[in-house]
Formats: structure tokens, sequence, C-alpha cells
């Protein structure tokens, strides 16, 4: 905000200079009056009326001081406050007298223009009332600066105030703007202010001659703060932050372009009317709408409340132990708790639980002889590997094996789930069979490849199942805990010894050579095993006669690959044992779902099966006949075995072995029904 | 051939008439514009000069020239609102370009002095120099646009040679003192420069009286 150009310029002229006229009746003092009286007194009286009359002035000079109450001076220095014009066309000076010395004391204010040197005094002193001076329109000059200075004059003396430099366009001040008007009015359903105001009159702002700028405030009557608003150049405005019911107060004040800010204009209240009740309505739209959305979580929250519950508070699992009883828990009872988590059949010592282990049985049948040859060839015609249906009933609960309609896969995977636990299997003969007739599907593929190719000594033999379901009801035998490809392998040999052990190598086919085995072996070498260019292998066949009525629990469940050696003249196929996997031999014995397989080393002479567990089992890949005893490397001898053979150091354990089982055939026994073979 | 200059003098026409339209807006727009750069103008001398005598030393200003020492003190110009008034608007325009051109030289002498007056707000007061160099010469050209459409009076510029040349003092009290009275003197004359045009603003206003 500019101030007044106040630069003090010095004045060139001194104020000891005539130029000023002295008031006149500036007042005598009574001192000089007294002296005076004093200077007359000697021509009225004599010397003794003089001396009368010093005493009274000696007395009137010591009592004038106190009647007087105060020492006099010449008054103080004045100094001018302000000037103003409120329309750049007049101005007015204020002052503020100093101490006026205890006399009555004048004040004159005295000006000069910047390009001449005349003085001028102060044309009007009252119309802006005390200690001012009201220069009009005559007398203002607008780009001219003026001089002023005020004196203060008492009968002592008289005070000049310090000069002031004053351009009357550096100070204006207008008026305060007039014809304020305040309304509501309404915006869409919502009140606003509208205030309008008019320019000072005085101010003359159509001829541009000044231009103004307009601000406004506002604030309800409780409040302390005013808002203000700046209204720039026009002259209505509108509020709209206000609130219903609210009583407002507007001021207005405007200022030049550059020049002071006007006073605030005087207050316009004005009154809001209510609008309560359309903010009401809003609520209450507010409120149903939030219950309405209430009501539906809580709706939702119901219908879905299990699942809820499930989510934030899932359920604690529950012990599912067999036998394990919660209320023997709850009673706090800890014996009875633990008898009762005490399987009985556990671990399985039983040969009724040890066939439960098994996997699956594998029931086999040796049908009438023609039939299956026919059956056989035409399988090998039309190429879909069947699972030859058993005609004797001799042993029910047949496997699934046994439908003729089944593929190869199926019988693939009975052979496959020979390794899956199959409890439900009533018959643990039927399991043991259909176990076994899936090994055999392997062997008799083997089989087949010689019969193809008969030059390939060592060739893969293919063959088709149907030839099984003789076999597995041989290997049931009593005699044997082998497989009965094995026991075929023996029968294709036919002779114990030697040729057993050139075509089939490892001693494990030594252990067919038991002595009974020759005896069964012989005639069914006769009975089935025939081979035939364009069939498969009777393997089936040589079992099948000797089966004996009641199946035991074949136990054994290898499912070896047996590999055509060669074919001898007596058209049988010599077939050694392939360890195709080369981890055939795996697992403990105390998992039932795996194969256990462990040589049979020997049978002592407390009939105690020994087996040897299988050290390597990577490397030991079948090769030569003769090389696999290098190969394995331990603990097998070549020699037959008999049931007197001892066992080396490397046995590892020694199962007992039962009365009517002599040795196992192929050595290889599946330790995991160890235990509980009853033919064993 | 008469179809052919009814229709020249049609298009004649329509020229002219969009001409005189187009000119009486802008007229308006310019002066417009032009009282807002000289309001800041003036403006920035006030800030300038409240600057300076912030710091000036009250010794100082008792040996300060008086203002009818100004350069442009031989201007006549119009001392009262009357005398403004009645003055016509060419005469307005040509009085705001004299004094405005006067300004030109001195300015820049300022300019230079300001680079090193012995001041504490020297930085800001040369930076405030610049400035109004700048809007000077920005409303020096708007004048020039605006005289030429307000007809040959408007043209005439008094010439109001600056002889202070370009030293304003050697020590440094006459340094400020010197450049405290060019400064008060461009203030001035800003002021009538302003006051002027916005006296021409609002006669041709005569359509928008808010504006006024």
């Amino acid at each position: 905000m500019p101030h007044s150009s106040t630069h003090f310029v010095p004045p060139l002229w001194q104020p000891q200079t005539v130029w000023w006229p002295p008031k006149p009746g500036a007042g005598l003092t009574i001192c000089p009056a007294l002296l005076r009286i004093i200077e007359l007194l000697p021509r009225l009286c004599g010397a003794m009326m003089k001396k009368a009359v010093e005493v009274i002035l000696l007395l009137l000079l010591f009592f004038t001081p106190h009647t007087m109450g105060k020492r006099v001076s010449p008054p103080g220095k004045p100094a001018l406050t302000r000037c103003r014009s409120p329309e750049k066309e007049t101005f007015t000076c204020w002052w503020e007298p100093g101490s006026d010395g205890g006399l009555p004391t004048t004040h004159a204010l005295y000006y000069r223009k910047e390009s001449s040197e005349r003085v001028y005094e102060c044309p009007d002193y009252h119309t802006a009332g005390e200690n001012s001076c009201f220069f009009n329109k005559n007398d203002t000059s607008i780009w001219v600066n003026y001089n002023i200075t005020v004196v203060a004059t008492n009968a002592l003396g008289s005070n000049f105030s310090d000069p002031v430099d004053v351009d009357v366009v550096y100070i204006v001040k207008p008026n305060p703007p007039e014809k304020q008007t305040v309304t509501v009015m309404e915006d869409k359903g919502w009140p606003f202010l509208r205030v309008s105001w008019e320019p000072p009159q005085k101010a003359d702002t159509r001829s541009g001659w000044i231009t103004l700028i307009y601000e406004l405030r506002v604030k309800l009557e409780e409040e302390n703060e005013w808002e203000m608003h700046l209204a720039g150049h026009q002259k209505t405005f509108n509020i709209f932050s206000v609130r219903s019911g609210g009583k407002y107060l507007v001021e207005v004040r405007c200022k030049p372009d550059h020049g002071f800010w006007s006073e605030w204009s005087s207050t316009s209240y004005i009154k809001v009317p209510d609008y309560f009740h359309r903010e009401k309505s809003v609520w209450i739209l507010l409120t149903i709408f939030s219950a309405f959305i209430f009501l539906i979580l809580t709706w939702l929250l119901h219908m879905n409340s299990r699942s809820l519950k499930n989510c934030i508070l899932p359920p604690v699992p529950g012990p599912k132990i067999k036998g394990f009883d919660k209320q023997l828990l709850k009673n706090g009872k800890s014996d009875e708790i633990f008898s009762a988590l005490m399987v009985s059949n556990f671990p399985p010592t039983t040969s009724s639980n040890y066939e439960d282990l098994l996997v699956e049985y594998l029931e086999v049948y040796v049908p009438v002889e023609q039939e299956l040859m026919q059956e056989e060839s035409k399988d090998l015609h039309g190429g879909s590997l069947k699972c030859e249906r058993s005609t004797s009933d001799s042993d029910s609960g047949r496997g699934s094996c046994d439908s003729h309609t089944l593929l190869m896969d199926k019988c693939g995977e009975a052979k496959k789930e020979g390794r899956h636990t199959d409890r439900e299997s009533s018959r643990r003969l039927t399991e043991a069979q259909r176990h076994q007739k899936g090994w055999e599907e392997d062997t008799l593929t083997y089989a087949h490849g010689d019969m193809v190719s008969p030059d390939m000594s060592n060739g893969r033999v293919k063959t088709w199942p149907s030839v099984f379901s003789p076999l597995p009801r041989y290997s049931s035998n009593p005699l044997d805990k082998q497989s009965s490809l094995e026991m075929a392998k023996q029968h294709c040999l036919s002779q114990p010894g030697h040729s057993t052990k050139e075509a089939l190598g490892p001693s494990n086919w030594d252990l067919c050579l038991g002595n009974k085995q020759p005896h069964l072996l012989h005639p069914q070498t006769q009975v089935g095993w025939q081979l035939q260019a364009h069939s498969e292998v009777n393997i089936s066949n040589i079992g099948r006669k000797q089966a004996p009525a009641g199946l035991q629990s074949p136990a054994l469940r290898s499912t070896e690959y047996v590999e055509v050696q060669r074919v001898n003249k007596e058209d049988l196929v010599l077939l050694q044992p392939v360890v195709s996997g080369c981890g055939r031999i795996e697992g403990y014995p105390q998992k039932p779902k795996e194969k256990d397989y462990s040589k049979v080393k020997g049978v002592d002479s407390d009939n105690m099966l020994l087996l040897q567990r299988e050290v390597m089992e990577e490397d030991w890949c079948p090769g030569v006949n003769q090389e696999i005893n290098g190969v394995t490397g331990n603990c097998y001898t070549s020699s037959t075995v008999s049931p007197t053979h001892k066992p080396t150091a490397c046995i590892h354990t020694a199962i007992p072995v039962q009365a009517d089982m002599a040795l196992a055939m192929n050595g290889y026994v599946d330790t995991a029904t160890m235990c509980t073979m009853p033919t064993c | 051939m008469a179809h052919r200059k009814t229709n020249g003098s049609k298009i004649f026409m329509t020229v002219l008439f969009m001409v005189a339209a187009c000119r009486a807006v802008a007229i308006n727009d310019l002066l417009d514009r032009a009282s807002e750069r000289s309001d800041i103008l003036h403006s920035l001398s006030t800030t300038l000069s409240h600057d300076l005598d912030s710091q000036f030393p009250p010794i100082g200003r008792v040996i300060m020239p008086r203002p009818s020492m100004c350069h442009t003190a031989s201007l006549q110009t119009p001392i009262d609102k009357y005398q403004a008034l009645q003055v016509s608007e060419s005469d307005l325009l040509s009085l705001a370009r004299s004094l405005l051109q006067a300004w030109e030289d001195p300015l820049v002498v300022l300019s230079t002095s300001a680079n090193t007056l012995p001041h504490p707000a020297q930085s800001s007061i040369s930076n405030k120099i610049q400035e109004l160099q700048e809007h000077s010469k920005n409303l020096g050209d708007g004048l020039d646009i605006l005289s030429g459409k307000m007809g040959p009076a408007a043209q005439t510029i008094a010439s109001l040679p600056y002889r202070g040349g370009n030293d304003i003092g050697e020590d440094r009290i006459s340094k400020l003192i010197n450049f405290n009275f060019l400064l008060s003197c461009f203030r001035r004359d800003s002021h009538k420069i302003d006051s002027f045009l916005k006296i021409l603003r609002c006669r041709a206003a005569k359509m928008q009286p808010e504006m006024c």
C-alpha cells in the first residue's frame, strides 16, 4: 500500500524570514504589563508611593506564579499526520498539534507548490474538522508536489512542523462503497448470497478518472473471523458458502488502482432462511438406503454362514487312528487308550494277514489242451491280446484277466495292479494267480520272440498272455514258490543240472532243481509244453496239468522277465531270467506293496530258507548266463543247490522253510511274504 | 460488366465493414492491454521507490533535487481532472507516447547505474529496472499500433531529451540521490501515462460501461 511520498525536501526558505506574518493577538503576558506599570509608577507618586508600589509589585510577582499554576512556553512542534484525497480532486491534511505551551495556541498550515515560491495558507480549516486543512478543487493540482508545513503559534512563540511533500495522486483513499445490498438467492435448491454495491459517489469512475477494485467480507454473526472475497472491478458478488438458517454480516470496501483501501462500508445483515427440510430428506434417503444394504448383507451372511464359518473357523481335524477311542482319551485312562491303539494283527505274523497284503492273486487254470491251442492260435493271428477264460472253475474268484474279452492292456494293468494292494479279493490264490499271470505276460513276450527268429538265441520273445492262464495254477503248486515261468524253464530244459545252468544261468534256477521238481516237471513237460512254430510257448500248459486243487498262497510275486535263449531239439524254449529293470529287487519286506526280491541262497539243515539281500542293483543287468554270477559276484554259487547247501557269509536273512517246500526254484523270494509262507 | 461491378462493390463494402468492425473491437482491446501494462509499469516503479527509500539515510533527502527539475517537466500535461477530461483522445495518446519515449534513454542509464549502485538491495533493484525497461518497450510498441488507428494527431511525439548523461554521480551519496531522483521522476510520468490510458479506455468502452 503506497504511502504518501514523504521525502522531505529541505525548506529552501527559512522560517525566520519575514514572509510569514505573525498572528495578531498572540497574547501579552502579565509580566510585561507589570513592567509597564512599574515604569509608569514614578510619575504618579512620590518616593513613598514608589516604595509601596514596589512592595505590592513584589508581592504580585511572588504570587503570580502560584496563580498562574505553570510555566508558559512556546508551543510544541506540530506534526502533519496525514493527507488524503478521496477522489483525486480534493484533499485534506490533518496535523497533530504539539503541546500548546500553556497558552492558547493557534495553528496554521502553509503550503507551497513545487514550481513556484509563493506560499499559500490553508484555505479551509473547518470543513474537515479540527486540526485539518481542506483543499478544494480549485486549490488542488495533481502531479504537483505540495510542500506543506504547519505552524503552531502562541504568545511566546511559534513552532514549525516538519515539511511534508505531497502529491495528490499518491494519497488517494476513496470513500467506502455505497448502496450496498445483500439478497438471498437460490441455485438449484441451494441458497447463496448476492451482494451488490455502488462505487462511492464522489469517485468518478465513469470517466475513467479513478479505477476502483472492490473487496468484501462475510461472516456469521456468532463467528469472529471474516471471510474475504476479492471482487475485482465488478460491482456484484455471489457467496455460495452459506449455511441455511444462518445470519450473516457483509461489508464491502474499495481501492483505487494506485491508492489506499477505503474503510469498510456499513454492515449489511442478512438471514438465510431454513432449508432444513431439504437436507433432512437427503438424510432420510441415506438412512433407508444404508438400512437396505445392511439387510441384504445380513441375509447374505446368513445364507453363507456355514461356508463362512468354515472359512474363518476351519474345523479342527479329529484323530483318525484305527482303534482310537475318543471316549477313552476323555476318560483319561492311558493304558486303555494305548492298548486300544495296538492293532492285534500288526505287524502281520499270520498267513491270513499276510495274504491280505498280497497285491493280487492270479487265478491260473489250465484249460483243455486243444481248446487252449486253438485259442492261442486264434489269438495269435488276431494279434490282440486276450486273457483266456478258464473253463474249469475249480478255483473260483477269477481275476479280471480271466475274461476272454480283456485286452492286453488290462492284463498289463492287472500285472501292475498286482503291485497295488488288492485286499478286497477274498481269494488269496486268486491274487497270486493274477499276479503271476501278469508276470508271465512279460515272460511269454520274450518267449515268442524267439519263435519268430529262432536264430536269435537271446532275442526277446513276444507272446500273448492267453497262454498265461494255465501257468499260474501250476506255479501255485505247493512245490514251489517261484514263478511258473521259471518252472517252465525248468521244464523246458527238462533236465536238472547242467543244462539248466547253461541256459538259465544263475544259480537261482538251480534251485528249481529240487528233488521233487523233476518229478513234477517231467510229466508236465510232456503234457503241455510244446513249441509251435506259429504259436507261443505253451508255457501255461506245463503247469496246468499238475496243478493241484488247492492253491496255496503263492507268495512269490516276482515279475521277472525271461529271455529266450534258445530252442532245443525237443522244441523247448530255453529261457533265462532277465532282469530288465535292473532294479527289480526293491523295497523292504516290511512294505507289502513293493516287490521284495531276495535271492534264495539255499535251504539249510533246519529247513531255513537262506536269502541273500541284493547289494548291487544298478549294474546288475542280465548278460550272459555265466556272467551274471560274475556281475553279482557275491554269494552266488553256480553249483547245484541242495537242500543241504550251506549258506555263505553273505546271506543276510534266514527264513524258516517249511517242510513241504524244499527250495525256491528261482531263488527269488518275496521277502515281504516271507514269514507267512505257508509252504515255505 | 455491370454485374461484375456490383459484385466488386459488394466485396469492397464487405471488406470495409469487416475492417471497420475489426478496428472497433481492436482499439478497445488494445487500450485495455495498454492500460494493464502501464499499470504494471507504475506499480513497479512505486515498489522500487519504496525499496530505495527504506535504506535511504534521512540526511540524503535533504539535498534531493526538486521534481520540477525532471527532464519531462517541460511537457504540458493537465493538472487536474477538469483539464484532463477535456483533452482529446489523440492528444492523450500523444502525451502518453511522448512521455514513454522520453524515458527510453534514461532507463538505460538507470539500468547501468543499478549494476553499481551502492545499495543493500542492489540486485533486486537491478532486476526491477530491467523489468521496467521490458514493460516500457512493450507498451511503446502497443501505443505505436494504437496511434496508427487513432488518427494523425496521435502520431506527434514531443521530444523530451534527457540531458543527464550516463553518469549519475561520483560518490556514493550523490549516486544514491540522483538515482532516487530519476526514479521519482519516472514514477510520476508512469502514473501520468497510466491515467491517460485509463481515461482513453473508458472513453472507448462505451459499449461496456462495466469496464470503468
